[in-house]
């Protein structure tokens, strides 16, 4: 068990690159969906048959912008990234080219998540 | 130049867990991290322990963890790692045994689990079985593996699960599987869609950026995947 940790602890640590750190992302932004989605059903749940105020807490929690900004980057990351991967298992011919290709998706990526983070602002900014 | 080289060591005799352990030795730019490693254990401890064989890159045994990637140690040259100091740490994923040296058995294992040779029980010609240029070039690149493990320890997914069978096995299955004078193809692809098998794979890429022999070991994995989805070879 300790070997484990070890090594999980020190695979952290290891210099895989751009791919390692997409895969990363990509598994935070399966656990942040499972959290968000959960999160939104519980509160659900308790506003409607209790009308608990802990139900209306938790949507204020996830309504804010700092928890709908990592939120939406790695959603946005996680559905484009799961094209990459459906692309390249497709055509394993494109694997070779797997550096191009994730370039390819950061560049798709940057104005996708920028225009979110316009229109967060834009909320906070016109007081909504 | 005088360079630190910053090893993990691990004695199973006297330590509870590997620490760190620093040594200053005088190198030229072009000596190779093995040839570090070799005037450390000839003139300053002994007792430092690593495999190494042929020093030239073709027998697969040095391969560690230098400055946090896989690389073998003969084939890595102190001037293209520009740092101070250099770090190096056994392979993960792999039990510790001494120092550098880690237990390569689970490793065979899953190699020799994918049939690793021709199998083909035709009747053989009267000369050879002949196999046209476009044929061999179908499978040429992964022929080149040296059964290093660098892919394998790099992978996450074997990290978490040593049950995988791990990219140089499915290299060395891709031989065989795209081999036209090979008949095992079916049985081989059936081993490899066990849940320990390909889909274990999550094209994170650190083998194919680990391999020194430069195989594109994701594409490698990529063509078996496609093979077992769709039940053909082309
Ligand atoms: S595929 Fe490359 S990294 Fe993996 S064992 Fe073979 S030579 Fe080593
Ligand atoms: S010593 Fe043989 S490959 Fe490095």
């Amino acid at each position: 068990m300790t070997a484990k940790l070890r090594t999980s602890w020190q695979g952290l640590r290891y210099r895989g690159g751009g791919t390692m750190i997409a895969w990363l992302l990509h598994r935070l932004g399966g656990l942040a969906m499972v959290v968000f989605v959960g999160m939104h059903v519980f509160a659900s749940f308790l506003t409607q048959q209790f009308g608990s105020d802990v139900g209306t807490a938790m949507n204020i929690v996830y309504q804010s912008p700092y928890f709908q900004a990592p939120l939406y980057f790695l959603i946005i990351f996680h559905a484009l990234n799961g094209l990459r991967i459906i692309l390249l298992d497709t055509f394993p011919k494109l694997l070779e080219y797997q550096r191009e290709v994730t370039w390819l998706q950061w560049i798709v990526f940057l104005p996708l998540y920028g225009l979110v983070v316009f229109f967060i602002i834009a909320r906070i900014v016109s007081g909504e | 130049m005088e360079v630190k080289v910053k090893i993990l060591r691990f004695n199973p005799e006297t330590d509870k867990r590997p620490h760190y352990q620093t040594f200053r030795v005088e190198a030229e730019p072009t000596d190779r991290v093995l040839d570090l490693l070799e005037k450390i254990k000839g003139y300053q401890d002994g007792s430092l322990a690593f495999r190494r064989s042929c020093a030239h890159g073709i027998c697969g045994s040095d391969a560690m963890r230098i400055n946090g990637m896989n690389r073998l140690a003969c084939k890595t040259l102190v001037k293209d790692l520009g740092k101070a100091t250099i770090t190096v740490e056994p392979l993960l994923g792999l039990p510790l045994i001494k120092d550098l040296i880690v237990d390569m058995e689970p490793f065979f294992e899953h190699y020799e689990s994918v049939m690793p040779y021709l199998v083909n029980d035709e009747p053989p010609p009267l000369k050879e079985r002949l196999q046209s240029p476009e044929e061999r070039e179908r499978f040429d690149d992964t022929t080149k593996c040296i059964l290093c493990a660098a892919c394998t320890t790099s992978c996450p997914s074997f990290w978490a699960n040593g049950r995988y069978v791990g990219p140089a096995a499915i290299v060395n299955a891709h031989r065989f599987i795209f081999d036209s004078r090979d008949r095992a193809a079916a049985e081989r692809l059936r081993i490899l869609s066990d849940q320990f098998g390909v889909y274990r794979c999550h094209t994170i890429f650190n083998c194919t950026l680990a391999c020194p022999r430069d195989i594109q070991i994701t594409k490698a994995i990529g063509e078996v995947k496609k093979a077992i989805a769709t039940g053909s070879l082309d």
